[in-house]
């Protein structure tokens, strides 16, 4: 019983940064089609974004977010503006896309690498407040995560279902003829997304770093896990990329409690490629 | 000079898997990014076969080989049918569990340890090195006369088929999942077959000699020289490899301060040549297939 509950505890704070990646990276998914395997940079850059605000600014760790997050989606949407637009333009297909995109990406990470060096950064609440909720302890770090990941789920289900500039981005992806002819301007609709989908990961990123460590290779890391999720969840499903986030940190949490991570890790991929095959099946 | 030898026979092992992944994305359109995966169990299997079960070098060899081959025929019964994209995710997904599985096993590999020593197969004083390099240019061969050859043969049409419209291929009557899957999994034995030869060239295996930046080299000398040409994998692979590993390395004089910001530059370089080519050449040095005579 106790692992029950403790996997459900512990998977829901460690899915939380996750739950953020996924749903930012579904929704580029959505509206472009293909894998952008950049994303795992936007995430590592939101973490070092924020941690120099932090180390070299000396701003507080809370302060340093908001900052940290507006960058990270300025950053996504120059990937977009300067790489990504222009190759689609040129008609690239999806799987060179994604192939590009790993090349981008090698590229920031170790641009990243040669800037900040392979040791890695801290990102830390100096005044962390303890709370018992349920008789477990939680911080106030915590507790900002799961807040802002509730927000931001709201957030993305009211803004996609519910107007209109979601109603474009459906329109967008689903039938891009059709909504251009419609008068739907594509670049405006698409730097937006862009723009929310690079907040999303920022913030992961830096929930990420305070959690763990602010590394080059933080975000490569979890790209993988990140594609399947939402793979799994549907693509451009932000209610499946919650449900998969939550199931994926509730299965690693119980499994690194009786055993170790990489076994976790291990078991997630094993499952993600019997669910890819049966996806295919039913369609 | 044995360091040259050593930085030679890398290039060659090189060669080897690009040109294998030349047949498996250039000809049929199978997008592997599982390359290291296929390669590092390889390695490991020969090494494990080697020394702990003490089997002669060549049975050990072909047993690796062997292995790699029903990894990917299970691995390819599972997802070839798929899309592009998903094929890509599965086989990235299969080399990270092969990364993960060499560091956690520590009762078989070593983990982060390390395994050795995989001695080389033949001891000829100083010239055990050439000999060995001669020994993997000789495999390096076989795979090039075998990818050349396949264009005027006509299985290498058949694949071209399946590549280009695979529907209409299945339409016309060939089995063309059957084929996929054992050109799959004969290509991905092949890559075990070099990761095995780099056993002994190695000698002490560690697994971060198995992390992605060998998929991405592969893969970066495929796309730069040209993925429809089999010397489009040997121009791409001097061109990555040859430059940085070899002609960098060995002759450029580098301050000691500086050396370890090589790779970082390295694979930097690498990823913006991949954006740049993709963006303006996606058919690479050497151009597109077309009617060839």
């Amino acid at each position: 019983m106790w692992l029950l509950t403790d996997s459900i505890y512990i998977g829901l704070i460690q899915a939380a940064p996750l739950i953020l990646a996924t749903m930012g990276f579904t929704l580029i998914y959505y509206l472009n089609g293909f894998i952008n395997v950049t994303y795992a940079e936007n995430i590592t850059f939101g973490a070092y974004f924020a941690s120099v605000f932090q180390t070299f600014l000396g701003f507080g760790f809370f302060v340093s977010i908001v900052p940290a997050v507006l960058l990270a989606g300025l950053f996504s949407v120059l990937t977009f503006v300067c790489v990504f637009r222009p190759a689609m333009a040129r008609g690239v297909g999806p799987t060179e896309m994604i192939i590009l995109s790993v090349g981008l990406s090698f590229f920031f990470r170790y641009g990243a690498t040669l800037v900040f060096g392979n040791n890695p950064y801290f990102l830390e609440n100096a005044n962390p407040q303890y709370w018992t909720v349920l008789g477990k302890g939680i911080t106030d770090t915590q507790v900002a995560a799961l807040t802002l990941v509730a927000v931001v789920t709201i957030g993305l289900l009211f803004f996609i279902y519910r107007t209109r500039w979601g109603e474009m981005m459906r329109a967008l992806a689903n039938n891009r003829d059709l909504a251009e002819a419609s008068g739907i301007d594509p670049a405006r609709v698409s730097m937006l997304i862009w723009f929310i989908a690079g907040a999303a990961g920022g913030l992961a990123g830096i929930f990420f770093g305070v959690f763990a460590l602010v590394t080059p290779l933080m975000g490569w890391n979890m790209i993988l896990i990140i594609i399947m999720l939402s793979i799994v969840g549907g693509i451009g499903s932000v209610r499946g990329a919650l449900i998969a986030s939550v199931a994926a940190g509730i299965l690693t949490a119980a499994i690194t409690l009786v055993s170790q991570p990489l076994y976790a890790e291990i078991i997630l991929l094993l499952v993600f490629i019997g669910v890819l095959r049966l996806r295919w099946k039913r369609a | 000079m044995a360091y040259l030898y050593f930085s030679l026979a890398l290039v060659a092992v090189y060669i080897g898997i690009t040109l294998l992944l030349h047949l498996q994305f250039g000809r049929v359109g199978i997008v592997n990014f599982g390359v290291v995966g296929f390669w590092g169990l390889g390695m490991y299997a020969h090494g494990v076969f080697m020394v702990t079960l003490g089997l002669p070098w060549l049975v050990a060899l072909l047993l690796a080989t062997l292995l790699v081959g029903l990894f990917a025929l299970a691995l390819g019964a599972l997802v070839l049918r798929l899309d592009g994209q998903s094929v890509l995710v599965a086989t990235l997904a299969f080399a990270t569990i092969v990364l993960h599985l060499v560091t956690t096993e520590k009762w078989l590999t070593g983990g982060v340890v390390g395994f050795g020593t995989i001695e080389y197969p033949f001891d000829f004083g100083a010239a055990t090195e050439p000999a060995y390099l001669a020994l993997i240019l000789a495999f390096v061969a076989v795979v090039l006369v075998y990818a050349l050859r396949l264009d005027s043969s006509a299985y290498g049409r058949l694949l071209s088929a399946i590549r280009d419209n695979e529907p209409l291929a299945h339409g016309l009557g060939k089995p063309t999942f059957r084929h996929k899957l054992i050109f799959f999994a004969v290509t991905s034995a092949g890559m075990g077959l070099f990761g095995g030869l780099s056993a002994s060239l190695n000698q002490f295996l560690t697994p971060n000699m198995i992390a992605p930046g060998v998929t991405f080299t592969a893969w970066i000398a495929l796309v730069l020289g040209g993925k429809d040409h089999p010397w489009g994998a040997i121009i791409g692979v001097c061109a990555t490899v040859g430059l940085f590993d070899v002609f960098i390395e060995t002759f450029a004089p580098i301050p000691a301060d500086y050396a370890l910001l090589v790779p970082n530059i390295k694979l930097m370089l690498y990823g913006a040549f991949l954006v740049v080519i993709m963006l303006y050449r996606p058919s690479g040095v050497l151009g597109g297939y077309g009617r060839r005579g």
